[in-house]
């Protein structure tokens, strides 16, 4: 193979909630051992990461806008009209609409999150990735407000109602691909970092909640799996995977965790340093 | 299978004629190893004239790809037809390539 | 090339869409082709099962009338009823319809067919429910593989195979081509259904079926691009194509989808026979 001038670097954040967050313990490493990004790539809980990563905020700067953002709260208010869509049908028609929260909340706090930026404002490239309700197809967001972008990419099923992004519904871009990969390929990335997890398996079905909650696990692994498999066989170059390991349960609200994950982020990160470094020459 | 090469600003046109597949693949394969070999790795290829692609005809499309992407080129589609589109849709192509509805958008895209 | 090329036959989920497979074995033995071995998935199943056991395809449109008919989804309203006020008590053997009546029409087709009985080699795939992974069975009750295999989660109860639980192999590969590769196939002809997305939704439950054909869909596009170059012969996809959709019971529509069928494997036709030619 013909080695790369100057290979341009992705790092690409699959979904995986607050465990997404050890991708700032790998941006520790790679800060530390000066080794720059050319674009960033996110889904789902991943696109937070990906997108405080790409404003170029340190992890500290990163670390305090999480726990601003996601908290327990934003899924504390239930949606009164989803509700009456449940009970009356007749009387408050359903539509795609729908989500059992609402969602103004998370919307304001990702919009003061991010202090309204626009993709344009990145200091590195930046990519979110979402799924169009109507089609089923991967949606990548690389223009307008990050906020947005962020909102639709987490429109976790049943529970925040799907966004609309420029006349389009969009629901989580796990859907379509839990660890978008294919998109740093499409961007002209060649070495691709890919952090990524798997969706948790429950312990015990004993609700048709839970049962609905496996299923979407076993479709999402599966998916996640074939994807990675096509990926590698599809790129030129190399695609590195860093699976952080938690021994502890991460669930969707535990941010008191944080420094944790991006413990274990930054661990992972370093088990690759190596032959990343080899690759690039350093 | 009839392959015409055109250079337009630096980039490579390639418009093929006829069905990609087992049979024709040796010979695709090798007019692509000659564009690489002459230095030409911006590459379009022109689809216009494709009525068919099989599981063999894929599989030279992207070895092309990752050849020419790994030398900091490319090859990008345009002109596809519904029942190629259908196969390139259905194998996960237009995730991972860049497609375009005629070479003038691909050759643009390149800029 | 003089030796004879392996042909494996891979029909995918589909529900009543695929009884095209009718069609398709139609085309393969008016053209002669002989084909080694069948996969099947989901629905596919239970098509592939009776191609594996060369039945008439005649026999098959007959048979997907008894079959797909709604009393397989007796107790349906009540669950998702119960399952509204609270009162529905689900976990992980359950399903929303009482199974008792699809587990009787099936038996009645398929009865004690072992998978040594049929003429070619034949596999299901299905997928575990705890696990979460794939599963492909190839030996003991045909009835039991089919079963299993169909039993779309939440509405089918899952079915207990050696101990595992099993459900609708869509989960997991829902147009399994690598079993196929696995087993040495040089041309596998691959009959696939992607699910029909919805334009409105009015339920809760369309929101639900939706989301779950966006997964399935996604996961067909992403095997089959895996396999396409994983696998170093050709893989031929025939995959049918209907104006509007074609719903779990529409019995009166059996014939235009063996038409269908029929239509997609002859548009095929000419690129196999070169091949096998070849």
């Amino acid at each position: 193979m013909t080695t790369i001038d100057k290979p341009r670097i992705a790092l690409v954040i699959g979904s995986g909630s607050v465990k997404c967050a050890a991708a700032l313990g790998l941006m520790k490493v790679f800060e530390r051992e000066k080794i720059g990004l050319d674009m960033v790539v996110g889904c789902s809980g991943g696109s937070i990461y990906a997108s405080l990563i790409a404003l170029g905020w340190s992890v500290q700067k990163a670390t305090d806008t999480t726990l601003k953002m996601w908290t327990r709260e934003v899924t504390a208010k239930r949606n009164t009209r989803a509700l009456l869509q449940l009970a009356l049908p007749w009387l408050v028609k359903f539509d795609e609409t729908f989500g059992l929260i609402d969602d103004s909340l998370v919307n304001r706090r990702f919009r003061e999150g991010f202090a309204g930026a626009t993709f344009a404002d990145m200091k590195i490239p930046l990519f979110v990735t979402a799924t169009d309700l109507y089609n089923g197809e991967q949606v990548i967001m690389s223009e307008g407000s990050v906020a947005e972008a962020v909102r639709a990419s987490i429109s976790i099923p049943f529970i925040f109602p799907p966004h609309k992004v420029n006349s389009r519904y969009l629901v989580d871009g796990f859907q379509s691909d839990p660890l978008p990969i294919g998109v740093a390929i499409k961007e002209g990335a060649d070495i691709i970092i890919a952090m990524g997890f798997e969706s948790p398996y429950q312990d015990r079905i004993t609700s048709l909640m839970r049962y609905n909650f496996q299923m979407s696990s076993v479709t999402s692994n599966n998916l996640l799996k074939t994807n990675y498999a096509f990926h590698n066989l599809a790129h030129h170059s190399e695609i590195i995977p860093i699976l952080p390991e938690f021994e502890h349960k991460i669930k969707l609200f535990d941010t008191d965790k944080l420094p944790y994950v991006i413990e274990e982020g930054e661990r992972a990160a370093e088990k690759q340093l190596p032959f990343i470094k080899g690759l690039l020459g350093i | 299978m009839e392959i015409i090469d055109k250079q337009v600003d630096g980039v490579t046109i390639l418009s093929l004629t006829g069905s990609i597949d087992a049979m024709t693949a040796p010979q695709i394969t090798e007019f692509i190893q000659a564009q690489i070999a002459k230095g030409n790795t911006k590459l379009v290829a022109d689809l216009k004239g494709v009525d068919y692609t099989s599981s063999a005809g894929l599989r030279v499309l992207l070895g092309a790809i990752k050849e020419t992407r790994a030398q900091s080129g490319d090859l990008r589609l345009a002109g596809i037809q519904p029942d190629v589109q259908k196969v390139l849709n259905l194998s996960g192509f237009t995730n991972i390539l860049k497609t375009f509805a005629d070479p003038d958008a691909a050759v643009a895209s390149y800029k | 090339m003089g030796d004879k090329k392996r042909i494996t036959l891979v029909i995918g989920s589909g529900g009543i869409k695929c009884v095209a497979a009718a069609g398709l074995w139609r085309v393969l033995q008016e053209e002669g082709i002989t084909i080694d071995s069948v996969v099947g998935c989901s629905g596919g199943s239970m098509y592939g099962a009776l191609i594996a056991n060369h039945v008439d395809e005649k026999v098959m449109g007959e048979l997907s009338r008894t079959l797909w008919t709604s009393d397989i989804m007796s107790g349906y309203t009540e669950s998702l009823k119960a399952s509204k006020d609270g009162s529905l008590r689900f976990n992980e053997h359950s399903g929303l319809v009482d199974d008792s009546v699809m587990n009787k029409k099936l038996r009645e087709v398929y009865g004690d067919l072992k998978f040594s009985d049929l003429q070619i080699p034949f596999k299901v795939v299905a997928t575990d429910l705890l696990a979460g992974g794939k599963v492909v069975l190839s030996e003991g009750s045909v009835f039991e593989a089919i079963r299993a295999s169909l039993a779309i989660p939440i509405i089918f109860p899952p079915w207990d195979v050696n101990g595992r639980l099993l459900i609708d192999g869509a989960a997991s590969d829902p147009l399994p081509i690598d079993v196929a590769i696995q087993d040495g196939a040089d041309i596998i002809i691959a009959m696939g259904f992607p699910l029909d997305y919805r334009s409105r939704f009015r339920s809760m439950t369309a929101v639900q079926e939706q989301l779950n054909s966006i997964y399935i869909n996604n996961i067909l596009t992403s095997t089959y691009a895996f396999y396409n170059l994983a696998h170093h012969a050709e893989i031929f996809p025939v995959i049918p194509e209907f104006d509007g959709t074609v719903s779990m019971f529409d019995v009166d529509k059996i014939p235009l989808v063996i038409e269908r069928g029929e239509q997609a494997a002859r548009k095929q036709m000419p690129h196999i026979k070169r091949l096998i030619l070849e």
